[in-house]
């Protein structure tokens, strides 16, 4: 793991987050929560579905839609892993965090039907933790048809 | 003087930006790591990362990049951005249908003395295909 010279207030962000993937990691959901605002903000950027007459979209706050899609990984893929690569901070309490997350699926996950199958998937992760030390923004970026391809779930939804 | 790591992952954009590879390339060191892992490459060079603009810059001639956010932390500069176009000719394997694309991005650079030394790039390969009216990932030239 690399992690920038910091200040107090990057290295106590850059902590507060290290926390959270510690806790995503014992899938200790509430665990994660808690280490956020009640009004965080939450945004999966490629988490998108596409229906006839509308689009979902992974944004809104940890305590709803975050909250949410956690368990719901959990639940499809009960051994999920996450490894920290790199967590960058700096002191305006932005943190910045290359992982893997993977697993190996026991239920249907989105439109995914499960076949048993693993995926390994690069994940870059934006936090900002405010001056409480509570992750008040939680965005991250990957890509979504990676994991589908690993999953067997080749078609574009 | 050196630049500061932000001023020269400004200047890659600004030049990506205005569609000019090279002097976007003109920053970015020769021995330079370039993961895109929507498309695969892992601790790929130079010529993957120039490789790489000229085709977002050839297939899409009305490209436009939006820098939404810049997240300055020591040595490491990330950016989000969005990359908007409309395709003009085959573009990573998948066939020119003239679609629309509007793409969320973030890129993840390393600066070290001026130069750009490593970058990683993520986007939705899946929101990539939605837009460029893709149906299956396992055959993307077929309309």
């Amino acid at each position: 793991m690399t992690t920038t010279d910091m200040t107090s207030r990057s290295r106590i962000a850059a902590q507060v987050v290290s926390d959270f993937f510690g806790a995503y990691r014992r899938h200790d959901i509430e665990a994660m929560v808690e280490k956020c605002t009640d009004n965080a903000d939450f945004s999966y950027v490629p988490f998108e579905l596409w229906g006839k007459q509308r689009v979902l979209r992974g944004d809104g706050k940890v305590r709803t839609i975050g909250k949410v899609i956690w368990t719901g990984l959990i639940n499809s893929f009960p051994n999920l892993f996450n490894e920290v690569h790199s967590v960058d901070a700096n002191e305006h309490g932005d943190v910045v965090v290359t992982c893997d997350i993977g697993g190996t699926q026991q239920i249907a996950w989105a439109l995914a039907a499960p076949q048993g199958k693993k995926f390994r998937e690069p994940h870059l992760f934006l936090f900002h933790v405010d001056e409480s030390g509570l992750i008040d923004k939680v965005k991250a970026y990957w890509n979504n048809a990676g994991i589908n391809t690993q999953l067997g779930h080749l078609e574009v939804d | 003087m050196d630049m500061t790591p932000e001023q020269t992952v400004q200047a890659f954009l600004t030049a990506f930006q205005l569609g000019d590879v090279e002097t976007a390339m003109s920053v970015v060191g020769g021995s330079v790591q370039a993961d895109v892992f929507p498309l695969g490459v892992r601790a790929g060079g130079f010529d993957d990362l120039r490789g790489l603009l000229g085709e977002i810059v050839a297939a899409f001639p009305d490209l436009r990049v939006t820098v939404l956010n810049v997240i300055p932390t020591g040595s490491v500069v990330t950016v989000e951005l969005k990359v908007e176009g409309t395709q003009a000719r085959d573009y990573l394997g998948v066939v020119n249908q003239e679609k629309h694309l509007d793409l969320d991005e973030a890129w993840r650079f390393t600066v070290a003395a001026g130069r750009i030394t490593a970058v990683g790039v993520y986007w939705c390969q899946g929101q990539l295909y939605r837009r460029l009216a893709v149906k299956r990932v396992d055959q993307i030239a077929i309309v």
